[in-house]
């Protein structure tokens, strides 16, 4: 198209439409200025491969003609900050001379787009805007229908466009080409110009379904360029010839797709191989990795170096300088974990109940209460066991469903898978052959590898930064064998099934004093999940159970044992055992107190104990450091002379009580009987001693003060400690405020006063302080330390804050009575927190379980991918980082969000899908078909590179190790691909086949791409030599030609 | 009080030894006062006050812990989710100084959020008998990336600014203390999808 002619013609011929016309170029000139394209200056020719390693970016403008709506877009390669040394160095001799050739320009550079046309550094861009691929531009401007539904088909409009254009062009003097879109947006066909002071680029363009066969080939193609050249001129210039032959590798028969999914049930079968609930899956169940797309380029040919006509071809792949590679990937392939996620993750939603969902399933003779249920069941299960220990659970299994009376045959989940996973759970309860197998399995990961090691110090990391729970812990083991059994047993019934099961366990554990294994002992770890924490503090309770029962037991024992089971209220009110109380000071006073008191021993300590008692009333019984337990002289006398008001009862049922604690007591403690009395002081008998508390003396008596038994302060969970700190906060900022507070928090104060002042009989508010608070005691400067009898004790004064009248310290050491820990109130009443806790976890609806162990899920999850990560992909590594950064952020929010979650899951989905890809690439890869040894190196490389970047160029091209082992599985695809077609039609190709020579190497190319240039004058021999340039891509059933041709509008 | 221009809300830890002034530093900063008469602190205690910074209004919810010892099995699970700390001793009692290492121990194992921030205060700056130098103080809160400010509740000098030096690092520090900043960033394939209109290769099949 002649622009300018034609603008013209129009001009003369329709004045109506002139206005349309006139408002859209002044438009488009407004936008080109708004652009700054106006006098742009000329742009360098582009690096090498910058068009696809550069950044792109993109202008738009909304034009309208008429009430037609036009996009106009200005793309642009952006430039590098530090282009200007760059760009020369980067020229190749060639361009230098091309330049020369057009130096006769006015201000010495050619124009942008002549040196786009001719550049060579970026031929085929395997990632660009198709214009910048047709016509190497680095900038340009596209206007196209705002709307992909509106298209400009009519003939005469298209002229009206082009000329309008034209005129705009030309007013600006912007130099930027532009095109117009125009016919279906997905055809993608433009039409556009570029218009210069002397000179006019046309952009055209052919696009077919089927191209003549005389011009299906380099030969046919350079006749169609030179056609349209017209040129006369001889010698004409050699046309240079770029080219690029892609073909397609779809068929992998080296290694077909290896993963299949795991069969779940039949796994079952076998005693060994019934893992599958102990680990998540992983992987994909189809081949992620599609095509390879192999490209050989033939970068700069002179037309007569090379041929390519309808019989005869130059034009071999293995002959090609350069092969780039391309995998296709596939898109969202199916992958295990993922799948498993997303799965649990919809679980989270429902709102059913257990009830809901497995009530129809309970036995019709079920009462519903299942309380007595359950503890006629217990009754069951509690009959004596043999030995010390538990009764194995596999028995326990078998009666555990008829516990829930769910008909066997209608359980989600089948009774010996049910049993195989409570057994995993609870390791426990194997034999402890079994137990040491699985501690020897733990000790084979003495040498690890490299890749393990890397793996180790990700999975440290995990188990820091996530709050979930420990790797090995039960809970951590729940969640996985919770989420396979929603996968493969009926999804959330199933997950109620096993939940109840487990709550059950939780139960029966409590209640027969067993410690729920895999869960470490302690206070709750708020650096773990909730549910963690819950079990974490049933085992706190279970601890004190057991201490409470012990002393009851060893109690019972004796004598007096009906007497004391009368006597004693309520058991559950009062603490009936010492070392129930002295685990705090273990912390404190670095003494270590081996909780599990040895039973035989202390009977026999009892015994003599109380002998010993009987014959000395009045004797203050020193302590032998020497025992196990804790220094602590005991008075177990003290039933006759307590004085302490109101607590004769009690004093008495407690008598038994402390002949236990007397079990610490050295039978050979012979040490100093100190006068027990002192004058005007009313004196009790010492009791709960735990150690004496260094050389202090009490001020008043000048005895030696003794650091009393104590007791435990209540463990919490995170919920608990939320609840109890917004009721602190309640309070308010006030002084009451802050005076309540104190009141409410010195019920731990208060027992330790009176802990305090039964082991140390004359105690005032002094010496507690100097033990509990020792720099709130100021000792007197300058006096001689006068350590004499009778008055040994420490001169000196409370601090100021102490002796405040009225201040919480003072009135709580008043109220504070003489007495020993394990008579006082309960500070934690572990009954009922046992209680609350299994109330907790039976009424959780099944999708709250759900949430609740995600952390967990999350956390095993990102361990599966970090173990099979064993490619040590940089990717990969960045988008783990990325995966482990986020969940520790998801984790420990205090409102777990299910939306968040959404986004981690596909986060490590992702992360699996990179794995299978690497995993996939691997296999299809393989050294085994490298022919050079020692060339894995290479061959690792090359697969590296794959996953990280679009297109691979190879190193050695067809004869280096990567691309001989590609010529190969190219050899193999095409073996099989003929073999295939034999079997079809077997009678006449059977020796065919025997003719194998005949198949070729490579099959047709996919796709055949041709950059034809030359410089020839335009359009007249006299005109001045401009570059001219074709474009020919050809595909089946798509053949597209795009010229760029110049012409010269001074001398035509 | 109208909440809705308050930024967040901060929990802001005090902790140290006993009897350093760590209620009276807080009595000084919410209600600037003195109480020679300070009792003890038992367990917790607790205060708000909100702060202005720089047009940012920020809710401050302030846990005051008792430092002795015997209290301290509790008041570590009161570190949970705090966003910052102010560890105080006294610059007249060596003692409080050397027990620093033990309670950043403390902070390490019961602290959730990792990259809390901490600060150092010397309290007391206004008796004489200091027995801790400036130096000491800085050197210490060097080696452990703390803040640091000798400050003294009853002269109330380096009060106010310590506790606005420790919000303003907090609000300057904004995974700390926002929700959810920003979405998700993916780090595979994002590029490749992040190609406009004729992307990809479309010309060979
Ligand atoms: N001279 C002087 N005395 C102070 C200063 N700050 C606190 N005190 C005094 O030091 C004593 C202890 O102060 P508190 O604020 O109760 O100490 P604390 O750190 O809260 O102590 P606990 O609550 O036991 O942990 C009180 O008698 C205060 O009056 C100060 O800056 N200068
Ligand atoms: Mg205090």
């Amino acid at each position: 198209m002649a622009a300018d002619e034609e603008a013209d013609v129009f001009e003369i011929t329709d004045f109506t439409t002139a206005s349309e016309w006139e408002r859209f170029i002044s438009r488009l000139e407004e936008i080109l200025h708004g652009w700054k394209l106006v006098n742009h200056p000329n742009r360098g020719p582009a690096l090498k491969d910058v068009y696809t390693s550069g950044d792109w970016e993109e202008k738009s403008e909304d034009i309208f003609f008429a009430d037609f709506k036009f996009t106009v877009t200005f793309i642009y390669l952006k430039v590098p900050e530090s282009g200007g040394t760059d760009k020369k160095e980067s020229q190749s001799p060639e361009q230098e001379t091309e330049q020369d050739n057009a130096d006769d320009e006015s201000d010495g550079t050619l124009p942008t787009v002549f040196v786009d046309m001719m550049n060579m550094d970026n031929d085929f861009p395997f990632r660009a805007h198709c214009l910048c691929r047709w016509y190497g531009l680095q900038e340009f401007i596209v206007a196209a229908p705002a709307s992909n539904s509106d298209v400009i088909e009519n003939e005469s409009r298209m002229k009206l466009l082009m000329s309008s254009i034209s005129i705009a062009l030309h007013n600006t003097e912007c130099k930027v080409p532009l095109f117009v879109q125009f016919q279906q947006w997905w055809r993608k066909i433009y039409s556009g110009m570029c218009v210069m002071p002397d000179s006019t680029v046309e952009y055209e363009m052919v696009h077919l379904k089927k191209l003549p066969s005389q011009y299906n080939h380099l030969e046919g193609l350079l006749d169609i360029f030179k056609g349209k050249l017209g040129s006369t001129v001889s010698p004409r210039p050699p046309v240079s010839v770029s080219v690029r032959f892609t073909y397609v590798l779809q068929e992998w028969v080296n290694s077909p797709w290896p993963q299949s999914p795991p069969d779940f049930s039949s796994s079952l079968e076998g005693d060994v191989g019934c893992s599958d609930f102990r680990i998540l899956p992983f992987g994909a169940c189809e081949d992620p990795v599609s095509e390879l797309h192999l490209s050989c380029t033939w970068p700069s040919l002179s037309e007569d170096m090379i041929v390519e006509n309808q019989v005869y071809s130059d034009l071999d792949p293995l002959q090609a300088p350069q092969w780039t590679v391309r995998i296709q990937m596939t898109e969202d392939p199916q992958c295990l974990l993922g799948e498993y996620l997303k799965n649990c993750l919809q679980l989270c939603h429902r709102k059913e109940t257990t009830d809901e969902l497995l009530g129809c399933l309970f036995t019709e003779d079920s009462d519903n209460d299942q309380g007595a249920d359950i503890s006629q069941a217990l009754q069951r299960l509690t009959q004596p066991s043999v030995s010390y220990n538990m009764p194995s659970l596999t028995t326990v299994m078998s009666q555990a469903s008829s516990r829930l009376r769910i008909k066997a045959e209608e359980a989600p989940v089948p009774t010996e898978l049910l049993n195989e996973i409570l057994l995993y759970l609870f390791p426990d309860a194997k034999d402890s052959e079994n137990t040491e197998k699985e501690g020897s399995k733990d000790e084979d990961s003495d040498e690890l590898t490299e890749d393990e090691m890397r793996h180790q110090t990700y999975f440290k990391q995990l188990s820091k930064d996530l709050k979930s729970s420990p790797v090995n812990s039960v809970v951590h083991k729940l969640a996985v064998s919770l989420f396979t059994v929603n996968y493969h047993h009926g999804g959330l019934r199933a997950v109620a099934h096993l939940w109840q099961e487990f709550v059950l366990e939780m139960r029966y554990r409590l209640e027969n004093n067993y410690f729920i294994s895999g869960v470490e002992n302690g206070q709750p770890n708020m650096g773990s999940c909730l549910l963690h924490q819950k079990l974490q503090m049933l085992n706190c309770c279970i601890e004190r159970k057991i201490k409470r029962e012990q002393l009851h037991k060893g109690y019972t024992g004796r004598r007096h044992s009906t007497d004391v089971t009368d006597l004693i209220p309520t058991d559950d009110n009062y603490i009936g055992c010492p070392e129930d109380v002295s685990m705090e000071t273990d912390d404190a006073m670095n003494i270590s107190v081996s909780e599990t008191a040895d039973n035989n021993e202390s009977c026999e300590n009892e015994h003599r104990a109380s002998e010993q008692a009987n014959m000395r009333l009045a004797s203050n019984v020193d302590s032998s450091s020497e025992d196990e337990f804790f220094e602590c002289a005991e008075e177990n006398q003290s039933g006759r002379t307590e004085p302490v008001a109101g607590a004769e009862m009690v004093a008495r049922s407690e008598m038994a009580g402390e002949n236990t604690i007397v079990q610490s007591m050295s039978t050979s403690s012979l040490a100093s009987n100190t006068s027990f009395k002192i004058s005007g002081i009313p004196q009790h008998r010492p009791e709960g001693r735990l150690t004496p508390c260094g050389d202090l003396k009490l001020l008043r008596s000048g005895e030696q003060m003794y650091i009393p038994v104590t007791q435990e302060p209540s463990p919490m969970t995170e919920d608990m400690l939320d609840e109890q700190a917004e009721v602190l906060a309640k309070l308010g900022s006030s002084p009451e405020g802050t005076q309540l507070r104190a009141k409410m928090q010195s019920a731990c104060l208060l027992s330790d006063m009176e802990s305090f002042k039964a082991a140390n009989p004359g105690c005032a508010l002094e010496d507690f302080v100097r033990w509990y608070s020792p720099r709130d005691w100021i000792p007197n400067e300058g006096e001689e330390p006068d350590n004499e009898m009778p008055l040994p004790g420490e001169k000196g004064q409370l601090s100021q804050r102490m002796l405040i009248p009225g201040n919480m310290w003072v009135e709580v050491w008043q109220s504070a009575q003489a007495i020993p820990a394990h008579r006082q109130k309960r500070l934690f009443d572990d009954t009922k927190e046992a209680e609350k806790i299994l109330h907790f976890l039976s009424a959780m609806k099944p999708g709250a379980v759900v949430l609740h162990l995600l952390p967990c899920l999350v956390h095993a999850a990102i361990i599966r991918v970090i173990e099979n990560d064993d490619s040590d992909i940089p990717k990969l590594r960045m988008l783990l980082d990325q995966v482990i950064g986020k969940a520790a952020k998801v984790l420990r929010s205090p409102h777990q969000e299910i939306r968040r979650y959404e986004d981690l899951i596909k986060m490590i989905s992702l992360a699996e899908v990179v794995i299978a890809r690497a995993k996939s690439l691997k296999t299809k890869f393989t050294e085994e078909l490298l022919d050079q040894p020692g060339a894995e190196e290479e061959l690792n490389y090359f697969v590296s590179n794959l996953l990280q970047h679009p297109e691979v160029s190879i190193r050695g091209g067809p004869c280096g190790p990567a691309g001989s082992v590609i010529h190969k599985l190219f050899i193999a695809a095409q073996k099989s691909s003929y073999l295939v077609l034999d079997d079809e039609t077997e009678e006449n190709s059977g020796e065919a086949y025997r003719q194998s020579p005949t198949i070729p190497d490579f099959p047709n190319p996919s796709g055949r791409e041709y950059i034809l240039r030359t410089w020839v004058p335009r359009p007249a021999p006299y005109s001045k030599t401009l570059p001219h340039r074709m474009y020919c891509v050809l595909v089946d059933n798509d053949y597209r030609l795009a010229g760029a041709f110049s012409h010269d509008t001074i001398f035509q | 009080m109208d909440d809705q221009d308050i930024l967040t809300t901060l929990k802001i830890l005090i902790i140290g030894e006993s009897g350093v002034g760590k209620s009276s530093l807080l009595l000084r900063f919410t209600d600037d006062t003195f109480d020679p008469e300070q009792a003890a602190t038992i367990g917790v205690d607790f205060k708000v006050k909100t702060l202005s910074l720089d047009g940012n209004r920020a809710k401050l919810a302030i846990w005051d812990t008792a430092g002795q010892e015997r209290f301290r099995t509790l008041t570590p699970s009161y570190y949970r989710g705090a966003q910052g700390v102010i560890l105080v001793y006294d610059v007249c009692s060596r003692g409080s100084f050397s027990k620093l290492d033990a309670w950043l121990n403390e902070l390490e194992t019961f602290s959730t959020k990792h990259d809390m921030i901490k600060m150092l205060v010397g309290n007391k700056i206004d008796k004489d008998k200091r027995e801790v130098s400036k130096e000491d103080g800085l050197r210490f809160a060097r080696k452990h990336h703390m803040l640091f400010i000798e400050a003294s509740a009853k002269t109330k000098e380096g009060v106010q600014c310590s506790f606005e030096e420790l919000v303003e690092k907090i609000l300057q520090t904004p995974g700390l203390w926002e929700t959810d900043r920003h979405g998700m960033t993916l780090g595979v394939d994002n590029a490749d999808t992040a190609r406009p209109s004729c992307g990809g290769y479309c010309s060979v099949v």
